[in-house]
């Protein structure tokens, strides 16, 4: 039988595309003002956080609720600079403590802001956060980087 | 019985399937070719029978039905076959079943009381089939809402109406295959009580999305677990309302068995048998299950660094290309081997790698003894 030269996927009606898929898995997404206002100010929560000294829980907020959602690119470059400046003022000796005192979805999350600083070595230190990935790895294991890659919820 | 594991080696390439036939003295195995072989045992070994050759595209899956004796077969050629041994001449003689799939047919399993096969395809539907006496030919009704992409794997509950599905949109999903005529009305369950075919009696997700890779109720039905591609493995029980998700830190697992009510073991990408148990109300990871091939080179001491330098010219630590368990490469089915569905006592496993192993459940339960303080 010869090969077809039809893409035959591209003519099916009832396909199972990109926006049905992230419905599924992120759902209604908030208004883009909303979304802004809350990467915004925890911003300066972890800002003022990290000022007093506190900064496994500057860690522990800036994993919190991430914007996920696929028109929020502004909002996820400006949490990401909030995790890259929470994980720089962090000294390596201290990382594998703070990174065992985190929950399970905080382990994840972290993973996923560690690709995505990664992604953009002009900005951030990447053998920093290849330090920080190598202290996650140990605790949360390749299950926790197959989760990045699998989510859709990206950041 | 022996407490290491039993290795059977083929090498005739990666095992896709297998099944065993009600006495495990027979085996079908599909080497990733269109045609399913037929192993008798002998001593210690299997030899060759027969070979079932009708398909015309990679056999995807099979299944032996341990009393009535039938195997059926799937394929990526949309078609599927049921086989039944003809007493004279000792041949497996083919009846073609219309799946009337427009895809690959992907996974097929008998009901528990083998009047009906579920099998599942990449036409984003599940084909139930039962055999029509009117006119001498197996009939397939198709479940299609809501599911919307391939569906991967399927498990029966023990009131033969039930079936589990897991599929490639990220969902696991209870459906009823109730068919009029072959079942009778399955007692109220926690899953639901009017149950006409294609009802959704419960549709889940796992932690981080993924494709849902293996399903599987536990032997009393009251429970599921699913597998999926983020690495976790979910417990849903509707009676009490209960989720649980564990997130595990190795590499995503491609099937799940109970050995009991309390214990489920995963294999997958990790090339070993992963067991998680119900610990008072939590399920968590517990141990693999594979205690590793221990090589006589793997120490991470200075005086071993120094002595693999010497021996074999290496400074870092070990480049051996061989994985420290007994399978090399991805396990992609496990299935019961003996015991009773509430208390498997050995399971086996096939992977790419061409191995079949049989595993001892009950020493690793003994093994695991050991390791408390």
């Amino acid at each position: 039988m010869a090969f077809r030269k039809i893409d035959i996927d591209a003519l099916e009606e009832d396909a199972f595309g990109e926006d049905e898929i992230d419905f599924q898995e992120i759902g209604e997404l908030r208004p883009l003002a909303d979304v802004e206002a809350e990467v915004n100010s925890r911003a300066q929560e972890v800002r003022s956080l990290l000022q007093r000294g506190n900064t496994s829980g500057a860690l522990s907020a800036s994993l919190q609720n991430p914007p996920y959602g696929a028109p929020f690119h502004a909002a996820k470059a400006r949490n990401t600079q909030t995790v890259m400046e929470v994980l720089n003022s962090i000294k390596v000796a201290d990382v594998p403590q703070l990174v065992k005192s985190l929950s399970p979805e905080e382990q994840d999350v972290l993973m996923k802001y560690l690709y995505a600083g990664m992604a953009a070595p002009e900005q951030n230190n990447s053998g920093h956060l290849l330090a920080w990935h190598e202290k996650l790895t140990e605790v949360a294991g390749q299950g926790c980087i197959v989760r990045v890659i699998t989510d859709r919820r990206t950041v | 019985m022996s407490d290491s594991p039993i290795v059977n080696e083929f090498n005739q390439g990666p095992i896709s399937c297998h099944a065993f036939n009600g006495d495990r003295t027979e085996l079908a195995i599909c080497f990733n070719t269109n045609v399913v072989s037929i192993f008798r045992k002998s001593g210690a070994s299997w030899t060759q029978t027969s070979t079932l050759a009708e398909h015309d595209k990679p056999v995807t899956s099979v299944d032996w039905a341990p009393r009535s004796n039938r195997i059926v077969t799937c394929s990526q050629d949309r078609n599927a076959y049921v086989w039944t041994l003809d007493g004279a001449s000792h041949q497996w003689k083919p009846t073609l079943v219309l799946l009337r799939i427009n895809r690959a047919a992907t996974f097929v399993r008998w009901s528990p009381e083998e009047d009906k096969f579920a099998v599942a395809s990449g036409s984003r539907c599940i084909s139930v089939c039962y055999f029509e006496e009117d006119n001498d030919w197996w009939v397939g009704k198709h479940i299609k809402k809501p599911i919307r992409s391939t569906v991967l794997s399927l498990d029966w509950h023990p009131n033969n109406v039930l079936l589990a599905a897991g599929c490639a949109d990220m969902k696991a999903r209870v459906f009823s295959a109730f068919i009029k005529g072959i079942d009778k009305k399955p007692a109220p369950s926690p899953w639901g009580e009017k149950l006409p075919f294609n009802t959704v009696c419960g549709e889940f997700s796992n932690g981080a999305g993924g494709w849902i890779h293996g399903v599987a109720f536990s032997p009393s039905g009251e429970s599921l677990a699913f597998t999926g591609h983020d690495s976790t493995i979910t417990v849903v029980s509707p009676g009490t309302g209960d989720i649980q998700s564990i997130r595990a830190p190795y590499l995503p697992y491609l099937s799940v068995i109970w050995l009991n009510e309390n214990q489920i073991v995963a294999a997958g990408h990790d090339c070993a048998p992963h067991l998680f148990e119900l610990k008072g109300q939590q399920w968590a990871f517990t141990a693999s299950l594979d205690a590793a091939v221990k090589k006589a080179d793997v120490g991470f001491t200075a005086r071993d660094t120094f002595r693999r330098m010497d021996s074999r010219a290496q400074s870092a630590t070990s480049t051996d290309t061989e994985v420290h368990t007994h399978h090399q490469n991805t396990i992609n089915s496990i299935r019961p081997f003996s015991g009773t569905p509430g208390h498997v006592e050995q399971f086996s496993t096939s992977a790419i790698d061409g191995k079949l192993i049989i595993w001892n459940a009950n020493s690793i339960s003994r093994g695991l003894g050991n390791l408390h303080l």
